[in-house]
C-alpha cells in the first residue's frame, strides 16, 4: 500500500516485539527458573537452563498440599460460577422481560456494585461472615465473591436477554407458557454464549482472588492456591527456583484456560466495558 | 484536462483475481457510469482510481499524469461513499471543510468555498448541525458538498443514492445531473440502477466478472448491445433471448427482441398463451408462454387481456438482435 | 367520587392479581436471591463500615466505645496514610498518563483483523488474566537484588546490584511498572474493540481528504472512540483506588511503610491490627473517593453526549 511504507512497518514491528519481550520476559524467566538449581538461577537468571532439572516441579506435583490448594480453588471457583450463573441470570431475566413497579430502582441498586471497590467493606464483611459462622469455610469465599460479581454479571445477562427476539416470548405466552417456564425452556438454552462469557469471567475472578480468602480463611486445609503460594514463598524464602516452579504450575492452567476461553473473556470485558 | 486512463489493470486479492486485465478511457468532462452485477469489481475499480486500493499490475493516469502510486489526496479526485462516510462528531460545516482545514487553506478562502457549496446544495440552514440530525438525502448532500469544496478534477461516486427511498432518489438524480452540468468535471459513477445509468451517463461501462463487456452511450448500448450479456443486462423489462429454430432462421445462435418490439395481431407468425398481465396504466407488460419459450411483451396501456387467452405475435424484423455462439453480436 | 374509588379498587385488585400471576411468581422467585446476596454481602457491609467507623473496636463482641469522628481524625493525621494516598495517586497518574496512551498506541497498531495482530493481542492481554499475586511474585523475583534479573542487569553493567524493592526511591516505581505490565492489555482490548467498530469508510474518507496517518488518528479515530477512552480511564482510576494484590508479594508495603496503597494501608493498619473501627474509617474514605470518581465520570459522559 502507498500508505504503509516499509520504514513505518519495520518500526511498528520493532515496537510490538519490544512489548512482547516486556510481557513474556518475566513469564519465561519463571518457567525456566523452575528448572534451574538455585546456584544457576543466581548466576544466570534468564536464558535456558543448562540442565533441565525436573525435580523441583516433580516435588511439587508429588506434594499433596499443592493439590489441596488447587482443589480448594477449583471447588470455590466452580461453585462461584454455578451460583453466579443461576442468581444473576434469574435476576437479569426479570429486569429484561418483566415490567413492574420498582424494577428500575432495583436494577440501579444491583448495578451500583460496579463502582465500589471491594476493599471498602472488607472489614465489615469479615465481621458479617464471622457472625454468620461461615469463617473458615468455602462459603465464606463463595458467597461474598458471588455477591460482588453480581453487578457485572446481571448487566451482561440483561443486555443479552434484551437482544433476544421479543416475538419468541409472545408466541410462547400465547401458547400458555409462563414466565418461569419460558426462562428455563427458552431463555437459558438460547443464551449459551453469554452463559459462557459470564461463567468464564466469574471463574477467572474467583481463581485469582486473593484478598477475600486472605481475610476469611485461616486454616491451611482450606487455603486457595494464592494463599498457598504466599505460604510457600514464606517457607522457601531463598529457594527462588522452587517458588518459580510453584508459580509456573499454577499459572500454566490459567494460560491454557485463557487461550481456550479468551473469546469469552474478551467478549465479557468489552461488552461490560462498552455498555457499562 | 482530467481524463482518466486505466491501462491493463489487474487486481488480485490473495489468490482471487478480481480484475484480470482491464483497459478503460474516461474522457474529460464525461459522466461515466459503471454498471454490472454484484461482485463484478465496480467498487474495486473505483477504489483503484481513488487510490484506496493499489492495482496489482497496470497503470492509472489522471489528466495525463501517472498516479498509479500516488496518494489519494494528491490525485485531484474526491469520492462519495454509499454510506456517506460523514464524520459523526463534526458539524456539517466541519465535515465539509475538513480537507481544507488539513491543507491549511486560509479561513476566508475556506468560508468562501463552503458557502458556495452550501449554496449549490441547499445546505445553508444545516451547517451547524451534526450528521445524526440530518435526513438521508441531506446527508448525501453533505457528502457531495465535502467533495465539491476541494475542486476535484474527477468525482467518484459509489452507489451514492442506493440508501435513499425512491422519491428522494429521483430528486437527487436530477440534482446530480445539474451538478455535472454546472461543474463540468469528470464524473465516474457506480450504480445498480438502470434508470440512473441511462439518464445520467453520457458513457456507460458494462462490467461482468472483472471484464468490460461494452462501453458506449446509453442509447447505443440499448440499440446495439455488442454481447448477449449487455443485451440481457440493459433494459427493463429485460430483452427476450431466444435460441433454437427461430434463431437459426435468422442465421444466429441466439436472437434478442426487446418487449416493445413484439407486435400482437392475427398476422403474427407465433402463438402463445397469456400467463398474466401487469397493467401499469400507461403500458401493459404481458408474460406469455409461447412455442419459443417464456416471453415478455410490452404493449400500450388500454389493452384488455385475460390469463389463458391465446395470442398471436411477431417480431419487428428491423429490431432483432443476432448473436453468434460466443455471444457476440452479428453485425 | 364513586368512579375514583372504583378506579382505585380496580388498581389494587390488579396489583394483587399481578402478584398471583405468572409474572408475579417469576418476580418473587427469580429476583430475591440476587437481592438477598447483594444486600447481605455488598450493601450491608457498606453501611456497617460507616457505622463501625464511629467506634473504637477490636472486632470482638459488639462495638460500644463510641468515639465519633475520632477514627477519621486519626487516619487523617497519620503520615503513612497520606503516603499511601500519594502512592495511590502516583499509580493513578501512571495508569492514566502512561498506561492508557501506551495501550491506545498499541491498539492503533494491532486493531486490524489479521492473524498476526490476533496473536499480538492475545500475548498483550495475557498478563491481565494471570493472578495479581502470581504476577507480583514473578516480578519480585525479577527485581530481586540477590538473584533476580535486575541484579544480573546491574552486574553486567558493572554496577553494584540495587535492591530495587527495598529502596525507598525505586520500590514504588517498580510497583507501577508491574501495574502497567499487568493491566495495559486490558485497556488495549477496550480500545481495540472500539477501533474496530469505527466504519472503515470514515478512515478512507479522511485519507481522501488528505489526512496523514496521525491526522486520521487525531481527528477521526480518537474522537470517535471517546466513550471507550472514558470507560477505560474510569476503570483505570477505580482500579488504582483498589490496588492491593500486586503490592503484597512485591513489597508488602515496605520498606518502612513507604509503598502502601490505600487498601494495603487499610489491611495492615486496620485488619491485621484488629482495629475494625479505624480500618472501616479508611474504607469509608475510599468509598467516598470512589463515589466522587463515579459522579465525576457520570457528569463528564453526560456533558459529552450533549
Ligand atoms: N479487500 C478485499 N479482499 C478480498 N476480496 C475482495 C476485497 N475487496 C473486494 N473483493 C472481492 O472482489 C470482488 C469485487 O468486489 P467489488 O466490491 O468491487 O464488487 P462490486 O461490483 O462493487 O459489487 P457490488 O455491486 O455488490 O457493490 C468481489 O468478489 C469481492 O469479494
Ligand atoms: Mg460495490
Amino acid at each position: 500500500m502507498t500508505y504503509a511504507r516499509l520504514v513505518p512497518q519495520l518500526a511498528r514491528l520493532a515496537i510490538l516485539l519490544i512489548v512482547v519481550t516486556f510481557v513474556l520476559g518475566p513469564l519465561t524467566v519463571a518457567v525456566f527458573g523452575g528448572f534451574k538449581t538455585n546456584g544457576e538461577l543466581l548466576a544466570s537468571p534468564f536464558g535456558l537452563p543448562s540442565h533441565w532439572n525436573t525435580e523441583f516441579y516433580s516435588a511439587l506435583l508429588n506434594d499433596p498440599g499443592f493439590w489441596k490448594y488447587l482443589g480448594n480453588s477449583l471447588i470455590i471457583s466452580l461453585s462461584t460460577v454455578v451460583l453466579t450463573l443461576i442468581v444473576a441470570a434469574a435476576a437479569a431475566y426479570v429486569f429484561a422481560q418483566i415490567r413492574f413497579f420498582g424494577s428500575r430502582m432495583m436494577m440501579s441498586y444491583l448495578l451500583a456494585g460496579l463502582v465500589f471497590p471491594f476493599a471498602t467493606a472488607i472489614l465489615p464483611l469479615f465481621i458479617k461472615v464471622r457472625d454468620f459462622g461461615l469463617l473458615d469455610s468455602y462459603w465464606a469465599v463463595i458467597l461474598p465473591q458471588t455477591a460482588f460479581g453480581l453487578s457485572l454479571s446481571i448487566l451482561l445477562f440483561k443486555t443479552f436477554f434484551e437482544q433476544l427476539p421479543k416475538e419468541l416470548f409472545e408466541a410462547a405466552y400465547v401458547e400458555g407458557c409462563g414466565y418461569i417456564r419460558f426462562f428455563w425452556r427458552f431463555t437459558l438454552p438460547l443464551s449459551t454464549p453469554i452463559l459462557a462469557t459470564v461463567g468464564v469471567f466469574a471463574f477467572v475472578q474467583s481463581w485469582n482472588n486473593f484478598l477475600l480468602p486472605l481475610v476469611v480463611i485461616n486454616s491451611r486445609d482450606l487455603f486457595t492456591w494464592p494463599l498457598g503460594m504466599m505460604q510457600f514463598r514464606g517457607e522457601f524464602l531463598v529457594e527462588w527456583n522452587r517458588v518459580l516452579a510453584f508459580i509456573t504450575l499454577t499459572i500454566l492452567p490459567a494460560v491454557v484456560f485463557f487461550v481456550a476461553a479468551q473469546k469469552y473473556i474478551v467478549a465479557g470485558l468489552t461488552g461490560g466495558a462498552v455498555k457499562g | 484536462m482530467a481524463n482518466v486512463e486505466l491501462s491493463n489493470i489487474n487486481k488480485t486479492f490473495g489468490a482471487v483475481e478480481t480484475i484480470p486485465d482491464l483497459t478503460l478511457s474516461v474522457p474529460d468532462g464525461s459522466f461515466t457510469v459503471l454498471v454490472g452485477p454484484s461482485g463484478c469489481g465496480k467498487s474495486t475499480l473505483l477504489r483503484m482510481v481513488a487510490g484506496l486500493e493499489e492495482p496489482s499490475r497496470g497503470k492509472i493516469s489522471i489528466g495525463g499524469r501517472d498516479v498509479t502510486h500516488e496518494e489519494p489526496s494528491k490525485r485531484g479526485i474526491s469520492m462519495v461513499f454509499q454510506s456517506y462516510a460523514l464524520f459523526p462528531h463534526m458539524t456539517v460545516e466541519q465535515n465539509i471543510d475538513f480537507g481544507l482545514r488539513l491543507s491549511k487553506t486560509p479561513p476566508e478562502e475556506r468560508q468562501k468555498r463552503v458557502d458556495a457549496a452550501a449554496e449549490i446544495l441547499h445546505l445553508k440552514p444545516l451547517l451547524k448541525r451534526k450528521p445524526a440530525a440530518l435526513s438521508g438525502g441531506q446527508r448525501q448532500r453533505v457528502a457531495i458538498g465535502r467533495s465539491i469544496v476541494r475542486n476535484p478534477d474527477v468525482f467518484l461516486f459509489d452507489e451514492p443514492l442506493s440508501n435513499l427511498d425512491a422519491a428522494l432518489r429521483n430528486q437527487m438524480r436530477v440534482e446530480l445531473a445539474d451538478l455535472h452540468e454546472r461543474l463540468k468535471s469528470t464524473m465516474i459513477y457506480v450504480t445498480h440502477d438502470q434508470v440512473e445509468a441511462m439518464t445520467l451517463a453520457d458513457q456507460i461501462v458494462v462490467m461482468n466478472a472483472g471484464r468490460i463487456e461494452q462501453v458506449g452511450a446509453p442509447m447505443e448500448l440499448y440499440n446495439r448491445p455488442q454481447t448477449l450479456f449487455v443485451a440481457g443486462f440493459i433494459g427493463s423489462p429485460r430483452m427476450n433471448l431466444i435460441t433454437g429454430e427461430a434463431a437459426a432462421k435468422e442465421g444466429a445462435k441466439t436472437i434478442g427482441v426487446r418487449p416493445e418490439h413484439i407486435e400482437l395481431g392475427e398476422r403474427g407468425a407465433w402463438k402463445g398463451r397469456l400467463r398474466f398481465a401487469e397493467h401499469l396504466g400507461n403500458e401493459t407488460i404481458a408474460y406469455i408462454d409461447s412455442e419459443l419459450g417464456e416471453l415478455i411483451i410490452r404493449i400500450n396501456g388500454d389493452h384488455k387481456m385475460k390469463p389463458g387467452e391465446v395470442l398471436q405475435f411477431q417480431f419487428l424484423q428491423e429490431h432483432i438482435h443476432r448473436f453468434d455462439e460466443s455471444g457476440r453480436r452479428i453485425q | 367520587m364513586t368512579s375514583a374509588a372504583s378506579i382505585h379498587n380496580r388498581k389494587s385488585r390488579s396489583i394483587f392479581a399481578d402478584l398471583m400471576s405468572s409474572k408475579g411468581q417469576a418476580v418473587l422467585l427469580l429476583l430475591p436471591p440476587a437481592l438477598l446476596l447483594f444486600t447481605l454481602f455488598v450493601a450491608l457491609p457498606l453501611f456497617d463500615a460507616a457505622y463501625y467507623s464511629l467506634f473504637k473496636w477490636n472486632g470482638y463482641g459488639t462495638p460500644t466505645d463510641f468515639v465519633g469522628l475520632d477514627n477519621f481524625r486519626q487516619v487523617l493525621n497519620h503520615g503513612i496514610f497520606w503516603e499511601s494516598v500519594r502512592n495511590t495517586l502516583i499509580v493513578l497518574a501512571v495508569s492514566l498518563f502512561i498506561q492508557l496512551p501506551l495501550a491506545l498506541g498499541l491498539a492503533l497498531m494491532i486493531y486490524e483483523k489479521t492473524p498476526a495482530n490476533t496473536l499480538f493481542r492475545l500475548v498483550f492481554f495475557l498478563p491481565y488474566i494471570l493472578a495479581e499475586i502470581a504476577s507480583g511474585l514473578i516480578w519480585s523475583f525479577v527485581f530481586d537484588g540477590n538473584s533476580g534479573v535486575a541484579s544480573a542487569i546491574f552486574k553486567s553493567l558493572g554496577m553494584d546490584p540495587v535492591f530495587i524493592l527495598a529502596d525507598r526511591h525505586w520500590a514504588f516505581l517498580a510497583i507501577t511498572l508491574v501495574v502497567v505490565w499487568k493491566y495495559f492489555g486490558f485497556h488495549m482490548m477496550i480500545f481495540v474493540a472500539a477501533l474496530q467498530s469505527v466504519p472503515k469508510e470514515l478512515l478512507e474518507a479522511a485519507r481522501l481528504e488528505g489526512a496523514k496517518r496521525w491526522e486520521v488518528v487525531r481527528f477521526v479515530q480518537v474522537p470517535l472512540i471517546g466513550a471507550a477512552i472514558g470507560v477505560s480511564a474510569f476503570f483505570a482510576v477505580v482500579g488504582s483506588l483498589q490496588l492491593f494484590d500486586v503490592v503484597i508479594p512485591l513489597t508488602n508495603g515496605g520498606p518502612s511503610n513507604s509503598t502502601h496503597t490505600i487498601v494495603t494501608y487499610l489491611y495492615s493498619f486496620g485488619l491485621t491490627r484488629n482495629r475494625i473501627g479505624f480500618g472501616s474509617a479508611v474504607g469509608v474514605l475510599l468509598f467516598l473517593a470512589a463515589v466522587g470518581v463515579s459522579i465525576f465520570y457520570q457528569y463528564q459522559t453526560n456533558r459529552r453526549s450533549k
